[in-house]
């Protein structure tokens, strides 16, 4: 992935630099039945401003991708690899060295993130004030001057900020919640936003309200954010690039449009085509055979392999690198060039009708 | 304010169903209050004027005249209990009220003091027991509370005072302070007391310590894995105040359903443990009342200890109303099906 | 999740076909193995039930073996381990304590079962029809349940006990749980207000289920765990009270009854003495036993009931490793 061109979005200069970026980076845990990878060596760059949606079943370990970029990962669970941080300014801090102190001011200084569960997000017995206060205090930022900003940003987000504020988290609903968490992320004027599945537990109205929501932050308050969803089609709109997980690795990554309409591995064609979409008839809506690899026990070769109809004798004992499909796109398997005729995406049907 | 509304109700109702069920056990009991008080007075007269002496007796002694109307007999009755009037002693021939008042502090006194101790103790080991989940300290303790919370107060307070008081000659045998000494705030009297009440309020402490301390545990480790602590540190709110701001405070207002239940048991315990340490508290009157069919001392002091508790859970109530704020907001659904 | 079938429309074909013995089978499956399986997976559930099991054991066959307890069996005050037809010794009138305790054990073990069904059956209906009427039933049950939980249960029981001299083994083991049950109503009620927002309850609602079914069939499923470790629980509690009051010596007496050896051994001046310090263990240890093995057995059910919210949040989250990966 590091040695492709970087892609661009249409509206940027040619040389958007890289903000964000995971080297070879791998979480493991270490269980009774053996070690668990539950990131295997991924490497993906993200660009200053734009949006990156990481796209990935339960279980492919989008999670703990968004939780390297912190170095959030909890005890039991171990990073190795290496994270990046671009300043802006030319400076580049490698995140694992960090001191604590350091870290600590990283985290939601430059990196905020936002979790799935706004509920579980907020302790219960403190107010909203409460944790917009904590946060600007210990991190030394001008309270007044912070509580403004937080004004703002709920306004913007559609809350209406003194009664939010005065309230505490049973008293909000999921939607409010979930806003009023981006509003706290945003709060130290982050350059990174990584949002965890945040719209998880909301309604269909909500998720698309604060999709829309987003994508006028991002502009406004020149954020990168990194959004990560089991919903492909949920991001499609708002993302710029899409990666797609699968067994704790990366297999597909490129531009939005790129990744939905034309994509390039077997197992992205087949989640496209087992979206549901109002546009697709029902009965071409296809479930994917098979289940998603334990992460103790990962096939050899092509981790999707089992469940490929493209597979063969190849993909089981070689692992596919990432390879070039054009256009910045890439993807990790053997056969990029026939997954276009061999599985045929239902969502062009539409297009073309 | 519904809800301070809401309690405030629940407080006056249950006390005048206390009150309420006392009187009816009072009037209504075959073989109870009334009858005894009758043979008492036909005991005492001759013949005659027994009528009007069980008249007075029964006025005296319940608060109400049994020839009255029934409504009349217990607005009497309640009217005397709210002005502080319980009656006369039969075995005391003193005022209800008068031995009560004289007798409460020092159960207060035990009660406050185990209290204090038990909760205080099992939220900081509970919090240990937590933060070193499945070290030897917590599997250690948890086999130690699990023992200690089958053994009923009154069995280790039998214990304690045969080895520890008669045996060992360590602590007092008896009594609330050592004779002689003069009541008042002297180092002496304050001493002699908390010697006093060192065995009584070990055998409350150990028992019921394991319970709580177990609960705070198994809060403690529920919270300790809760979302909100992880995305506190990401937010870079210092371990110190994660500690204190969310997870005790978040692991020990559960703990308050705890503090109510103990609260009752504690102050019905007193019955029995008073009476191991003659400990002369209401607990004990109560008991020598039973045993001498001294009615009125005995609802009086069954009224008091009820009340007393019926009071402290309120105020209990009121108190975390007032720090956990998903209390005073309500937040259950209430809708009817 | 525990839906049941028959009540359902959506029942599908193999339900219909089960015949009734299948049907059993299963329930037992469902109900009773499964749930003993986990219990005795435990090391606390295999000594629990096996200490209940020894104290049901003397109830039932010990009192055929062991002499009944008569005056001078045994040399009046001899002290225990001195002869093996009178082990851990005799009373102040030559009665062996063995024969006191086991004749002692279905007076208690009667009174451990009222007490416990009287609380559970009480709690179960109180808490279900408040926590899932709602509305003004739930107001006016919830009051009731707050005003006993708020009286302390003992002074009561004494109260109560003084004035009724109830003679009924059953009739004490109900009256010294008189207001246990509150408690555990009120907890059940709030799981039940928890359960009935769940989605498969309001499917059954909306169908037109009646209520008595769907709390049958919907809701009791998921509490009963937690009912079976209150029930156990108030086994103990039954124990500690009625030992209590007849060593403080206000139930009449029924009987033998280990509240009264420690009555009797405490008048006899068993506290003072040292060398009559057996005749105060042995009850007490007979006690505790008892209450420590139901203590861990209800230990062993929570996880029974862990397990099941567990299963359940699996059931329900994304997750389908197990692992923290997602």
């Amino acid at each position: 992935m590091a040695n492709t061109e970087p892609y661009r979005t249409p509206n940027e200069s040619n040389d958007t630099p890289v903000k964000l970026e995971l080297r070879d980076t791998s979480v493991s845990f270490s269980m009774d039945r053996g070690e668990s990878r539950v990131l295997d060596s991924v490497s993906m760059e993200v660009y200053d401003g734009e949006i990156l949606g990481v796209v990935g079943e339960s279980g492919s370990g989008k999670s703990m991708f968004a939780s390297a970029m912190l170095d959030a990962i909890e005890a039991p669970g171990e990073l190795t690899g290496e994270v990046v941080y671009h300043t802006g300014d030319g400076e580049t801090v490698s995140v694992l060295d960090l001191s604590p102190s350091e870290l600590r001011t990283l985290r939601w200084e430059s990196i905020a993130m936002v979790f799935q569960g706004s509920h579980s997000s907020w302790n219960p017995t403190m107010s909203i004030r409460g944790h917009f206060n904590e946060t600007l205090s210990y991190h030394d930022f001008d309270v007044g001057a912070g509580m403004d900003r937080a004004n703002r940003l709920l306004s913007e987000l559609y809350l209406d900020p003194e009664r939010v504020l005065e309230s505490y988290p049973h008293e909000l609903s999921g939607g409010m919640k979930q806003r009023a968490l981006i509003a706290l992320s945003l709060i130290l004027k982050p350059d990174v936003l990584v949002m965890d599945e945040p719209t998880a537990a909301l309604d269909l109205l909500m998720q698309r309200s604060i999709i829309a929501l987003l994508d006028a932050i991002q502009d406004e308050y020149d954020l990168t954010l990194v959004f990560i969803t089991h919903d492909i089609e949920l991001v499609a709109d708002l993302a710029d690039r899409l990666a797609v997980m699968y067994a704790f690795e990366i297999i597909e990554a490129g531009p939005a449009d790129h990744v939905l309409l034309d994509s390039s591995h077997p197992y992205t064609r087949s989640l496209v085509n087992s979206t549901p979409n109002l546009e697709t008839p029902i009965e071409k809506m296809q479930p994917i055979p098979g289940e998603a690899p334990d992460p103790v026990n990962v096939p050899t070769g092509c981790s999707y392999s089992p469940r490929c109809q493209l597979a063969d004798e190849r993909c089981r004992t070689e692992d596919p690198p990432m390879i070039d499909a054009g256009n910045a796109h890439e993807s990790a398997c053997h056969y990029v060039e026939h997954v276009d005729e061999e599985i045929p995406l239902s969502i062009t049907d539409v297009t073309v009708q | 304010m519904k809800w301070l509304y809401k309690r405030l109700m629940q407080f006056v109702i249950t006390v005048f169903v206390v009150m309420t069920l006392s009187f009816g056990l009072v009037r209504f009991m075959p073989g109870g209050p009334m009858d005894y008080i009758r043979a008492q007075a036909l005991a005492n007269a001759g013949t005659g004027t027994t009528r009007t002496l069980v008249l007075e007796t029964s006025r005296e002694a319940l608060g109400f005249t049994p020839d009255a109307p029934l409504h009349v007999q217990y607005f009497n009755y309640i009217t005397d209990i709210l002005m502080g009037d319980l009656g006369i002693s039969i075995a005391n021939d003193e005022p209800v009220s008068a031995i009560i008042a004289e007798a409460l502090p020092w159960t207060l006194f035990l009660m406050v003091l185990s209290m204090t101790i038990m909760f205080v103790g099992a939220i900081v080991i509970g919090a240990f027991m937590a933060y070193r989940e499945s070290g030897r300290l917590d599997t250690g303790l948890t086999s130690i509370f699990a023992v200690l919370n089958s053994t009923p107060y009154y069995i280790v307070a039998l214990l304690l005072l045969s080895y520890m008081a008669f045996e060992l000659n360590w602590f007092p045998k008896r009594g609330r302070v050592a004779p002689f000494i003069e009541p008042g705030f002297t180092v002496e009297f304050i001493y002699s007391a908390l010697y006093h009440a060192t065995l009584p309020v070990i055998s409350i402490v150990i028992t019921g310590i394991g319970g709580i301390a177990l609960q705070m545990r198994g809060n403690a480790i529920q919270i300790l894995g809760e979302d909100y602590l992880h995305v506190g540190r990401l937010r870079g709110i210092p371990e110190r105040r994660l500690t204190y701001r969310y997870v005790a405070r978040n692991a020990i207002l559960p703990m308050y359903t705890q503090f109510m239940i103990k609260l009752g048991t504690m102050f019905g315990g007193a019955v029995v443990l008073e009476q191991i340490f003659t400990y002369q508290g209401i607990g004990k009157y109560m008991f020598e009342a039973i045993s001498m069919r001294d009615y009125p001392l005995m609802m009086g002091c069954f009224l008091v200890i009820t009340l007393a508790v019926v009071t402290g859970v309120f105020i209990a109530d009121m108190t975390y109303g007032l720090i956990d704020p998903r209390i005073s907001t309500g937040g259950e659904s209430n809708e009817s099906f | 999740m525990s839906r049941s079938e028959g009540s359902s429309p959506f029942t599908t074909v193999s339900d219909v076909e089960l015949n009734d013995r299948e049907r059993i089978a299963r329930w037992l499956e469902q109900s009773v193995f499964a749930p003993a399986r986990v219990l005795l997976s435990d090391w606390r559930g295999i000594v629990g039930a096996l200490i209940v099991f020894a104290y049901i054991l003397a109830g039932t066959v010990g009192v055929w073996l062991i002499p009944e307890p008569v005056q001078n069996q045994a040399p009046r005050e001899a002290v225990w381990f001195q002869s093996m037809e009178y082990i851990l010794g005799a009373d102040h009138m030559g009665r062996s304590l063995v024969s006191l305790i086991v004749h002692g054990t279905p007076t208690i073990l009667k009174m451990i079962l009222a007490g416990a069904v009287f609380t559970t059956v009480m709690a179960t209906t109180v808490g279900m029809l408040s926590g899932y009427k709602g509305g003004r039933v739930d107001t006016i049950l919830s009051t009731v349940m707050d005003v006993f939980i708020t009286i302390p249960g003992l002074p009561l029981v004494i109260v109560l006990a003084t004035m009724f001299e109830p003679k009924n083994v059953y009739l004490i083991g109900i009256l010294v749980t008189i207001n246990t049950w509150a408690g555990l109503a009120r907890s059940i009620r709030s799981q039940v207000l928890t359960i009935r927002g769940e989605y498969y309850v309001e499917v059954s609602r909306t169908m037109g289920v009646p209520i008595r079914t769907i709390l049958k069939d919907d809701i009791l499923p998921n509490i009963l765990p937690y009912v079976f470790i209150n029930f156990v629980l108030a086994g103990r509690r039954v124990i500690f009270s009625s030992v209590a009051l007849y060593f403080l010596g206000i139930l009449p007496r029924v009987g033998s009854h280990w509240g009264v050896i420690l009555n009797t051994a405490y008048s006899n001046g068993a506290l003072y003495t040292s060398s009559l310090r057996y005749w105060i263990i042995v009850p007490v240890a007979t006690i505790v036993v008892l209450s420590y093995g139901l203590f861990i057995l209800s230990q062993a059910a929570d996880r029974l009931f862990n397990v099941r919210l567990r299963a359940k949040h699996e059931s329900t989250s994304e997750e389908t490793t197990g692992m923290p990966a997602d």
